[in-house]
């Protein structure tokens, strides 16, 4: 700003306001009574998370000196991958068909768990659960499905329906379960419970106010969160095929165990569009549902 | 004597150990506005709760339309009490839904187990006649609108037409203008003395401003502590009643 400038209107309005107002009076800050406290408390924290690092370093070998040495093997693996096997009939048809496998255990296991989810999720929320015993006992379901990973569930229903597919399906269902029917108890809580009660006023069964006073409000939310989940599944679907429930994930593991690694390359590629297209399209479905 | 739409005696309720309502005793018949006035916390909104089942009192009776709610439990109790709607100063309707759609759920207590589950199995019937209580309120132009994209004194109308909806002959209405602008709460007013006088509704308002009550109501209820110290027609309503009634609230500022 140069001084040569003559001062608009404004900045004069300014000059004047600022010399007609004071100062604020200056004060003593009082001293703070917990500060002895508040130091300890902080010297605790990092204490403890530092102890907890070094605990879990020697706790997993952690050891950077083991990947500069090994270096030579995973240089071979990478050159093997390269250049990737494009083979159609041999390589790509094959993993195309297997990646669609994948997809759909991913879609079968998101849907399939909706009806078992939401049943839960309702007896689940405080806002909407008939009864504390109810809410308590589907809270426990919810966290046993969750707790269980899904590759445990999967090598539990292989054993019953044998490797293949449909087993991954009936695991995602199960996990998905647990951890969508949270979900969705928790934005159940979270909405207002206004509509319910205008509901239960006006007469309305306990199944009434919840299909016409909870669930409209938290649709949106409902939905984002089980686009997520299918994001979610369809990657899960890709670590069962490792454990023989089928999908591209099967490939990647047979291509790696017969040293195949420029065929695993091109698998490895085609599960990455595949990923990249499910992201971006359940984004683009969850941003329009937002408006 | 004609027999009041609703009666209220020796209604009391605590919470946590606190008197909040004390030997509450009112009356409220068809064709009549009254106005419950009182200070923030005197106890106005517990009184109407109490009515509709959204609070439970320690003691009292309270009658609707001659019947003793105590008498009735579970699913009776439930259609008994829907013989009054409630309207909320938040207005509680579904904004995602239509406006129409959002009346019919007021007469859920009457409908088929189907459309328990979606308004798409709501009846024609049942639509009809929420499209007749959406024109009694001035909202039959907007009836499949959503409720999320109409003015806060139109979503008030569509809640008044819920009730109409609900078949109510008690209408009990917390602060119903007090989050609108001074012309839609005018008009919402005005609505309400008119469905008292002309459809012959007993209606119940918790009014935020006193010169509310005396240019709509019939008669005004003065609550302080949980306790009933008015109960006259609005025209005895004078500036030393207010200030009496509004004095705890002025002590506490
Ligand atoms: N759910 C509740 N739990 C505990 N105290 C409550 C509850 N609802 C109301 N109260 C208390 O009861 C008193 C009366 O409240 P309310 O009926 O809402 O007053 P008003 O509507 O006249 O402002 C207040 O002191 C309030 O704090
Ligand atoms: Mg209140």
């Amino acid at each position: 700003m140069s001084i040569q400038t003559p001062p608009r209107p404004l900045d004069t309005a300014l000059e004047s306001a600022s010399v007609r107002t004071p100062a604020p009076a200056k004060l003593p800050v009082p001293a703070d009574p917990h500060r002895g406290r508040k130091a300890m408390l902080w010297g605790t924290a990092t204490a403890v998370i530092v102890v907890l690092h070094l605990l879990a370093v020697a706790g997993t070998d952690f050891d950077p000196t083991l990947l500069v040495d090994g270096w030579q093997g995973m240089a071979r693996f990478v050159s093997g991958a390269f250049p990737p096997n494009l083979d159609w009939e041999e390589v790509i048809k094959p993993g195309l068909d297997a990646t669609l496998v994948t997809l759909w255990i991913g879609l079968l296991g998101t849907t399939l768990s909706i009806p078992s989810a939401l049943l839960l999720a309702v007896l689940a929320s405080r806002t909407t659960s008939p009864h504390p015993v109810a809410y308590q006992i589907s809270r426990a379901i919810l966290s046993f499905f969750r707790a269980v990973p899904d590759i445990v569930f999967a090598l539990i229903f292989v054993t019953a329906v044998g490797l293949g597919p449909f087993a991954g399906v009936l695991a995602l269902i199960c996990h998905n379960t647990g951890v969508m029917g949270k979900l969705w108890a928790e934005s159940m809580e979270e909405t207002d419970q206004g509509p319910q009660d205008a509901l239960a006023t006006a007469g309305a069964s306990r199944l009434q106010q919840i299909t016409h006073g909870s669930l409209p409000l938290v649709i949106p939310q409902f939905v984002g969160l089980l686009l997520y989940r299918f994001d979610v599944n369809v990657r899960s679907s890709l670590v069962l095929g490792l454990v023989g429930a089928g999908g591209i994930g099967l490939l990647i593991n047979q291509a790696i165990k017969s040293f195949q690694f420029d065929t695993m390359l091109t698998h490895i590629i085609i599960v990455l569009i595949l990923i990249i297209v499910v992201d971006q399209a359940s984004g683009f479905i969850r941003r329009k549902l937002a408006v | 004597m004609e027999q009041a739409a609703l009666k209220v005696s020796s209604l009391a309720k605590s919470y946590n150990g606190r008197r909040v309502l004390d030997d509450v005793d009112f009356e409220v018949k068809r064709g009549e506005l009254v106005a419950f006035l009182g200070a923030n916390g005197s106890g106005k909104s517990t009184t109407l709760k109490c009515v509709a089942g959204l609070a439970e009192p320690d003691a009292g009776r309270i009658e609707l339309e001659g019947a003793q709610l105590s008498e009735f439990s579970g699913r009776q109790l439930q259609l008994a009490r829907s013989k009054a709607a409630m309207v909320f100063q938040k207005i509680h309707l579904v904004p995602r839904r239509t406006a129409l759609d959002n009346v019919c759920a007021g007469a859920l207590a009457r409908v088929n187990s189907l459309a328990s589950v979606s308004p798409l199995f709501f009846s024609r019937e049942l639509r009809e006649e929420a499209m007749g209580c959406l024109e009694r309120v001035g909202m039959a132009d907007r009836a499949l609108d959503r409720v999320g994209r109409l003015s806060g004194g139109q979503q008030q109308r569509v809640a008044v037409a819920r009730a109409l909806c609900q078949r109510a002959s008690v209408l009990l209405a917390d602060e119903p203008v007090s989050a609108l602008d001074p012309n839609a709460a005018e008009h919402v007013m005005e609505l309400l003395a008119e469905l008292a006088h002309n459809e012959n509704l007993a209606v119940a308002a918790v009014l935020h401003q006193p010169d509310l009550a005396l240019r709509h109501a019939d008669r005004a209820i003065g609550l302080m502590h949980g306790r009933i110290t008015f109960d006259g027609p609005v025209a005895s309503l004078n500036q030393n009643v207010l200030d009496t009634l509004y004095s705890p609230e002025r002590n506490a500022a």
